[in-house]
């Protein structure tokens, strides 16, 4: 292995396309946690996403229309565990859970006819500056347009929940769901919104791997991924800014390892396949660890369900 | 403009229960209208009803003589009908200002232009970009009142206000809505406070039931008729023989409490020392949240602390757990009933079983025995007249009155030397507290003793043989009841000093 600059320079490239699905969907998910509804179905809303992108991408051999169905399917699976927890008054974990089951149930029922199948070339952007420029070229340019959406989106997320008055909204029903009603907000549909939006985020997360990092479909190829996504939310405290950082640590080290078991470090594998969780948490819960900001960014009436007094 | 509220015929029906039963009342602006009943008369069912979050099964509610369809709370905002609720509909983790322009239909720059205008006008002042668990009690309450102000309302409806009040917090309260009443806003006052009616309110209507039993001039009515038309009966009126001889043996001593938390939800006590005597019993004031919690669970044992010295009976108990401690006949009443002292989804019997003492033998070789305890409940329940002698009733089915009661019953019928309670008679009615507060007398005339942590002065100075207050973890100069007032008292529990 040769380090030299380029070659650092490809490999940050590699890092960030590699925390793409874990920023996009754990971005969703902050956003319907801080709601106060807790979807333990990343995983399954991702695989759905991933599926659905890559099966309409080889019926209609058309990226864009993959794109927008994978987000569309996620929302409508999400729309199930709305309308369960939401309308129908259902526990979050349980609903969660099971839509993660069913979804990669699913997943792996319509996936039998495309495994095998090759992918298609995803459009990348400014590709002639990539090699032109060295170092910084691989880093910032020649990525999808997904890609630059997403490290865009924790800051769109950021400026969303503290600057707007939607953002307030949610906020506060994440709060205090009856004192929101009180105030005439309608709590449910704010929840179904951000619900929906979730839904849509994993859902685009699976297609970038179906369609953009590794284009196929290979069964359970989310891998845990929505997980990690979740989980990042948590150690992130809710913060989007913390959530961009914890999923490049976790991004970063997976790839890491994978070139420090090439070289032949002599660590042992599992320590090595181990590390990117371990470090992802630790770094998380060292830069989160101020109590009182983890109380003002906690969303109090998380997995907590809310009916209406009639 | 002068602003006439008449409700007409108002009825709403619970399963099992009727909260509003053909309710007529009438209001006009530039009085203030009192609002009585004990727990569960309808009061807050009606002013639901008012703010639109519950719809009325019958009956209509007329502004000005216009029929007002008040189907969701906008309805009521858009009427201009402003309601103080009595659990504070704040969001605690955003910022004051955040959470008067959730609703505000103006840009964040004229808002805060009006809002300035408001505090100024009414003298309040409070830090708008602070969040507002930072708040105290008597500031989050100001928050409710400016939401409701910028909505220049006609109609302001306070449910319950004073009950996480200071002494001092309440007359402000007092003066600020006099104010209101002056410019014309009708204001109804939700209370069973039968001095606060007496001392703020024109007009009182009185509810049973989910009835009106009365409406009448407040001057015409004194403490104990509006007692007997709320309870429905003549109450007995209750008095303690202050304990005054001094040279009982000490039973109870506390050296050197300290207690330091990170949780900003905490509070750090600091170097609290105190001693109880025999029969004694011993009133610690405070509002909410200046370290009552915390101090009660160092007592009860459930957090246990470095270099704290607890003395009882002769004995170092300040490293046993709760349980070991009442073995050794201490009993315990939390203020959270539902959460802390029962669990609300279990049966009365098997909560009483919860508190198994030594010999109890509730528990044979790892079995529950059934009988025993069920006996021992039925004990209970009637002892403690608890209104229902089902054992199997799940005890979130009790009033808070009735839990209240089986829980003192659970913890007395241990016969303990000392009994720690805080907040006893928080949320319940006059007949519920006045039995608790004979209870906690008879303890008393027993010999046996008595810590009563309360945010109620008028408890504190009916019930304590000495008083001390708490206020942001430290313990003032404990004194003899007789030589306490409320208002003595009210400075205290501000920060203020005395002396």
């Amino acid at each position: 292995m040769s380090l030299d600059i380029s070659f650092i320079g490809v490999l940050i490239g590699s890092i960030m396309a590699s925390s793409v699905p874990l920023i996009l969907a754990a971005s969703g998910e902050l956003i319907t946690e801080r709601s106060g509804v807790l979807n333990l179905g990343v995983e399954g809303m991702m695989i759905i996403g991933a599926i659905s992108g890559f099966a309409l991408m080889v019926i209609t051999d058309n990226l864009f229309i993959a794109i927008i169905g994978s987000m569309l399917s996620g929302v409508i699976i999400s729309l199930i565990f709305g309308f369960l927890t939401q309308s129908l008054l259902t526990n979050h974990v349980a609903t969660g859970l099971a839509l993660t089951i069913f979804g990669i149930g699913l997943s792996a029922m319509l996936g039998k006819n495309f495994v095998g199948i090759p992918g298609k070339d995803f459009p990348i952007l400014f590709s002639s500056l990539r090699e032109s420029i060295p170092f910084f070229g691989p880093i910032l340019f020649g990525h999808s347009i997904v890609l630059y959406f997403a490290f865009a989106l924790p800051f769109l997320t950021n400026y969303f929940l503290k600057k707007t008055k939607l953002g307030l909204v949610v906020r506060a029903v994440g709060d205090s769901p009856v004192s929101a009603s009180n105030q005439g907000i309608n709590v449910i549909l704010v929840r179904y919104c951000c619900i929906l939006y979730g839904g849509g985020m994993c859902g685009l997360a699976g297609a970038y791997l179906s369609l953009i990092y590794t284009p196929q479909w290979i069964e359970n190829m989310t891998a845990g991924r929505g997980w990690i996504a979740l989980a990042l939310v948590v150690f992130a405290t809710w913060s989007p800014i913390k959530v961009l950082i914890g999923a490049i640590i976790f991004g970063g080290i997976s790839i890491l390892q994978l070139h420090m078991q090439a070289v032949g470090f002599r660590i042992p594998v599992q320590f090595l396949i181990a590390l990117p969780y371990l470090m992802t948490i630790i770094v998380l819960v060292v830069i989160s660890r101020d109590s009182r900001k983890i109380k003002l960014n906690t969303p109090t009436s998380l997995g907590r369900i809310f009916y209406k007094e009639k | 403009m002068a602003t006439d509220l008449r409700i007409s015929n108002i009825s709403k029906i619970y399963p099992g229960c009727i909260a509003n039963d053909n309710v007529s009342l009438q209001f006009k602006s530039g009085k203030i209208y009192a609002l009585l009943g004990e727990n569960g008369a309808g009061k807050s069912t009606l002013v639901k009803i008012l703010s639109g979050i519950i719809s009325p099964d019958n009956g209509e509610v007329f502004l000005n003589e216009k029929n007002l369809k008040l189907s969701s709370p906008l309805d009521a905002k858009k009427n201009k009908i402003g309601m103080v609720f009595q659990h504070f509909n704040l969001f605690e983790t955003l910022s004051v200002f955040e959470n008067l322009s959730i609703d505000a239909t103006e840009d964040n720059k004229s808002l805060r232009v009006r809002i300035n205008e408001i505090l100024k006008k009414y003298n309040f002042s409070i830090d708008l970009d602070v969040p507002v668990l930072n708040l105290s009690a008597g500031q989050k309450q100001k928050v409710e009142i400016i939401r409701c102000l910028l909505r220049s309302p006609k109609v302001l409806i306070m449910d319950e206000p004073t009950s996480v009040l200071t002494e001092q917090e309440t007359e402000e309260l007092f003066i600020s809505l006099k104010k209101f009443c002056d410019e014309g806003i009708l204001i109804i006052y939700i209370t069973h406070k039968l001095k606060e009616v007496l001392s703020l309110c024109d007009e009182v209507a009185v509810m049973r039931k989910g009835k009106v039993v009365s409406v009448s001039q407040t001057q015409n009515e004194k403490v104990e008729t509006l007692a007997s038309k709320m309870v429905g009966q003549k109450l007995a009126k209750i008095k303690k023989k202050i304990n005054t001889s001094k040279n009982k043996d000490e039973i109870f001593k506390v050296k050197h409490l300290n207690f330091y938390s990170d949780d900003p939800f905490e509070t750090n006590l600091v170097n609290l020392n105190f001693s109880l005597k025999k029969g004694e019993c011993l009133g610690i004031a405070g509002i909410s949240g200046n370290g009552q919690n915390e101090l009660f669970q160092i007592l009860s044992g459930e957090i246990i602390t470095p270099d704290t010295s607890i003395i009882f009976r002769n004995k170092e108990i300040a490293k046993l757990n709760p349980k070991q401690r009442r073995e050794y006949l201490m009993a315990f009443s939390p203020e959270d009933r539902i959460s802390q002292a029962a669990v609300p989804e279990l049966k009365i019997y098997e909560n009483v079983a919860l508190n198994n003492f030594k010999s109890s033998n509730f528990f044979e070789k790892g079995l529950v025995n059934e009988r025993k305890i069920k006996e021992h409940s039925k004990k209970i329940l009637s002892d403690f007249s608890v209104n229902t002698d089902n054992v199997e009733l799940k005890s979130q089915f009790l009033s808070g009155g009735n839990l209240q009661k089986l829980i003192l019953g659970r913890e007395l019928i241990t016969a303990p030397e000392l009994l720690i309670c805080y907040n006893p008679t928080w949320g319940l009615d006059v007949g519920a507290i006045n039995y608790i507060h004979e209870t906690l007398i008879k303890i008393n005339d027993e010999e046996k003793s008595t810590i009563l942590i309360s945010t109620d002065t008028e408890e504190l100075l009916k019930l304590s043989d000495r008083i001390a207050v708490i206020y942001k973890g430290k313990l003032s100069k404990i004194m003899p009841s007789v030589e306490v007032t409320p208002e003595k008292l009210g400075i205290l529990m501000g920060g203020g000093s005395i002396d």
